[in-house]
């Protein structure tokens, strides 16, 4: 049964390994996945814990239908309080660990202490080893995990692991498995490598039985039909995540140079088009790969055509590592781009923050704030292939004045380029924005400014607020399972009603990371994919749970909450430039320059994006401030927390 | 004529669902271990090669068995192992030269594919039809067919540089 | 029982909507649906005037892979120049009343 997958407690400094069930009042109220570790980590934590000390919890988890007969159940997540924003910390991944964690008895892992020397922990059918690391660290994290195959003679053996980047603590270092699956955001690597946790590997044969396995079975197959039809899921399966680029670098909704431009020109030899072509050249006609249990296969293969690396085997590059490099540091190289990629890969860092951090120095750079000697000569202008590919190296190692600065992070960072650099910082609670341009989508603005882990494309962005859906459509989508009849507007540069579309949405990812499925899976790139109305009877065949759509609502809403109530009790205030829902005055002050000509010139109205954060408010149950109300707290069943539970 | 899994492993985008539903389908349980067909994986490589029992006509596991526990369905070309006979002793397992046997260490007894009686659900899920269920007779000509396609374009390349020298 | 059979959910009822064969011009309040002739590398939106060139998924299915980047920036630079010139005139009419 998937309900019997254990949680086990971890403390490194000890050594002691606690192994528990998990009740079912528990599940009822938090499912798994992401929505039950903001609850360990709400309940394992102090306030003001330091993010790298060892009274930080980091916990690894799969989701409740991990490993069972539903599609695409191949989602690692990771939580800790974030050693780059100081709030929640929280990353999600795909690739085949957390199923192999599920069969080796586990759900979910609470990792505390410090060891003393480098160690990782070893999962195997109900067992927890913790094993010396001494022979690994310093291992890149492909390197890391084939030599750990190697030490326990197993290759069906899955690891997730930190590469050079998280064990110098580099803020925004990653978890990784596999060759490029990254738990990338909010620095989980910083805490992992903070702990002396070099890895953790699993390997398991325990039966998951189901609860209804023929109607499971002929559920999934319906269920995988309805995803893979999707044209939006076709077009990925062809190109991968990269296929956004072309939409988006059309109508100008892509953040360049820092944020000084919203398009690329003249960008074709990275378009994904490109990408495609060069891993037919290098791989062959076939170069799509899938996550566990998953049709869509959108991750591409590929072989780096050229340069110092050329024939290096990597996978990739998705959408966000186009931004990295390409359009934020404005280049324009195919060989630079999946340089970059590998490069972050193989060091373990997120390839978003990097690329974003280096865009931001490059721009203060170029304005005179960061000088050539602090960059020890390097050059660090727009589009500058070496330079940004040098300091993705020096990042990672903390090597010289402005990539030592990077690696602690942009608020951080600010600290050691002065005050004025702030202005140029591109970040929401100290976490850099994705290259998207929010200027003319004002939903999507929203979405970055009051996601739970600081700004953040896969927390509550209506995406398919760009597809202009007629409104009798987005009724029916964002009217269910709750009914819905205030305003609704098909423009995406309208303010009405997005915050209802926000709201929801942010409800439908806390779903499906509860989980434990892939977001391609529900209604974010896609409009016909299943969400509420579908998830009742992939749960109830699967484990045996039954809910309905209104109370699997619910259970959304009380995680989303308890990520909330973290966040303020670490320190989050509504109008904090730093830790608040706001975003970069560059928003309001400066209207967009390029792109369709429906959206030069917009920029994001500051009182009507506050209307719309009190809106969001209202429907989350704030007050004013942004904080929660008795009468939600009751409503949700979280007056009595830390209630520790499990 | 009797039909054959046929494995296009090039195909294959590594996710292993058909060992998925292969465990569900037959156990009800989700457990690679299960699972009659593994993907077996060149990571750093891109490399991803599905494996399952060929059918052999002149099957080892077949000869090897001490017991007789291993037959062929002369209708549907499928070697079928009778688990009331088997005594679990793993000389199939040993002598079948792909693996196609696969022992399950949870019942303690060896399972194989059996063409889930003539519906492959691992076909059946395989959307980028790596696994394919075709007539016998039809793999080699199917084959060939790529074979010269590749043969074909290669000559027109050719003739197309010759005339370019001309 | 909390599980219902037989009843389609909103996203099995919206799979019907699908279209295959057109796009949409980028153009956020324009998204005019175009019908590319299949196999083309060009389109332009009869009402906006955007210009894109194409990529086919597959015979069905084609995407915009990116601008034609004069058109484009011809586009933008008047455009902008517009719009900053009306903001320019209704900040001096304000200031006359």
């Amino acid at each position: 049964m998937a309900l019997n997958r254990k949680i086990a407690y971890i403390n490194l400094t000890t050594g002691e390994v606690k192994i528990k069930p998990i009740p079912l009042e528990v599940r009822k109220k938090f499912l798994g996945g992401r929505g039950l570790d903001a609850y360990l980590l709400y309940n394992n934590t102090k306030k003001g814990c330091d993010p790298l000390g060892p009274e930080n919890a980091l916990m690894i988890s799969g989701g409740i239908l991990t490993a069972t007969c539903a599609s695409a159940t191949a989602r690692t997540h990771v939580m800790a309080k974030s050693p780059l924003t100081g709030l929640l910390g929280s990353a999600n991944m795909g690739g085949f660990f957390a199923p192999e964690m599920a069969w080796a008895g586990f759900h979910h892992l609470v990792i505390t202490g410090k060891a003393e020397k480098p160690v990782y922990l070893f999962l195997h059918d109900g067992e927890i080893e913790i094993k010396d690391a001494a022979n690994i660290w310093g291992k890149t994290t492909t390197d890391s995990q084939w030599a750990i195959q190697k030490e326990l003679g197993d290759e069906e053996v899955k690891s997730c692991v930190i590469g050079p980047a998280g064990e110098n603590l580099v803020a925004f270092a990653s978890v990784m498995t596999g060759v490029k699956n990254a738990a990338g955001r909010t620095g989980m690597g910083a805490v992992m490598g903070s702990k002396n946790l070099k890895a953790v590997a699993a390997r398991g044969t325990m039966d998951i039985k189901i609860a209804h396995p023929v109607e499971a079975f002929e559920n999934n197959k319906k269920f995988i039909d309805q995803i893979t039809s999707a044209k939006v899921n076709q077009t990925q399966g062809s190109l991968g995540t990269p296929f956004i680029w072309g939409a988006t670098n059309s109508w100008g909704g892509l953040r360049t140079h820092n944020f000084q431009y919203n398009q690329l020109e003249n960008a074709d030899d990275i378009e994904p088009e490109r990408i495609d072509e060069i891993a037919t050249e290098t791989i062959g006609p076939y170069h799509m790969a899938g996550c566990f249990g998953c049709q869509v296969h959108c991750r591409a293969q590929y072989r780096i055509p050229s340069g110092p690396y050329a024939g290096k085997y990597d996978e990739g590059p998705e959408y966000t590592s186009l931004g990295a490099f390409g359009a934020e540091i404005g280049c324009r190289s195919a060989e630079t781009l999946l340089t970059g990629n590998h490069l972050v890969d193989q060091f373990g860092m997120d390839n978003l923050e990097t690329g974003s951090l280096i865009s931001w120095a490059m721009e203060l750079y170029e304005k005179g704030i960061i000088t050539d000697k602090q960059t020890d000569g390097l050059e660090l202008t727009f589009g500058n292939d070496e330079a940004a590919l040098e300091m993705v190296r020096r990042i990672a190692y903390r090597k010289g004045f402005v990539a030592d600065a990077l690696a602690s992070g942009g608020i951080p960072a600010t600290e050691k380029f002065g005050k004025e650099s702030f202005d140029y910082l591109v970040q929401v609670k100290g976490m850099s924005n994705l290259h998207s341009d929010e200027r003319a989508t004002p939903a999507l603005a929203l979405n970055i400014a009051t996601a739970s882990r600081g700004s953040d494309h896969l927390r509550s962005r209506p995406a398919i607020d760009l597809y202009h859906l007629p409104e009798k459509v987005l009724r029916k989508i964002y009217g269910s399972p709750i009914p819905y009849d205030g305003p609704i507007n098909s423009e995406q540069t309208s303010y009405e009603g997005k915050s209802w579309m926000v709201f929801w949405q942010e409800n439908v990812y806390m779903g499906v990371d509860c989980l434990g499925i892939c977001k391609y899976h529900t209604t974010f790139l896609g409009a016909t994919l299943p969400n509420f109305e579908d998830w009742p009877k992939v749960i109830y065949y699967n484990t045996g749970l039954e809910f309905t759509p209104e109370e699997l609502w619910t259970i959304t809403e009380r995680c989303n909450m308890l990520e909330r109530l973290f966040n303020l009790r670490e320190g989050l205030e509504r109008n904090d430039p730093v830790k608040g829902d706001v975003l970069n005055h560059r928003y309001h002050d400066e209207p967009c320059r390029r792109g369709a000509p429906d959206v030069i010139g917009l920029y994001i109205d500051k009182d009507k994006f506050d209307t719309m954060v009190d809106e969001l408010y209202q429907y989350k149950g704030l007050d004013k401030n942004g904080r929660p109300t008795k009468k939600t707290l009751k409503r949700l069943g979280l007056e009595d927390e830390p209630s520790h539970l499990v | 004529m009797s039909k054959v899994l046929q494995i296009n492993h090039e195909k294959c985008t590594g996710c292993r669902l058909c060992e998925l539903v292969c465990a569900v389908r037959h156990d009800g349980i989700s457990n690679p271990v299960r699972s009659r067909i593994r993907v077996i994986k060149w990571e750093m490589e891109g490399v991803y090669i599905p494996m399952a029992c060929q059918q052999c006509k002149d099957a080892p596991c077949l000869h090897g068995c001490p017991v007789s526990a291993i037959t062929q369905n002369y209708q549907t070309g499928c070697v079928e192992v009778n688990p009331d006979i088997c005594i679990g002793c793993r000389t199939c397992v040993s002598v079948c030269p792909f693996g196609g046997m696969s022992f399950n260490s949870i019942d303690q007894k060896v399972i194989k594919c059996d063409l889930c009686d003539g519906d492959p659900q691992c076909v059946r899920f395989c959307e980028v039809q790596a696994l394919e269920f075709v007539e016998a007779a039809d793999v080699s000509i199917t084959k060939k067919r790529e074979a010269a396609q590749r043969l074909y374009t290669a000559d027109k390349q050719a003739a197309a540089l010759k005339t370019k020298a001309a | 029982m909390a599980i219902k059979g037989g009843k389609q959910s909103t996203a099995e009822s919206l799979r019907k909507t699908r279209t295959f064969g057109k796009i949409r011009c980028h153009n956020p309040s324009c998204m005019e649906r175009i019908a590319p002739e299949p196999g083309s590398d060009h389109a332009k939106c009869p009402t906006c005037g955007m210009e894109y060139r194409l990529f086919w998924v597959n015979d069905n299915l084609p995407r915009i892979r990116g601008p034609v980047w004069d058109v484009n920036r011809e586009l933008a630079e008047r455009t902008f120049a517009e719009k900053q010139a009306a903001a320019a005139a209704k900040k001096t009419n304000k200031g006359g009343k």
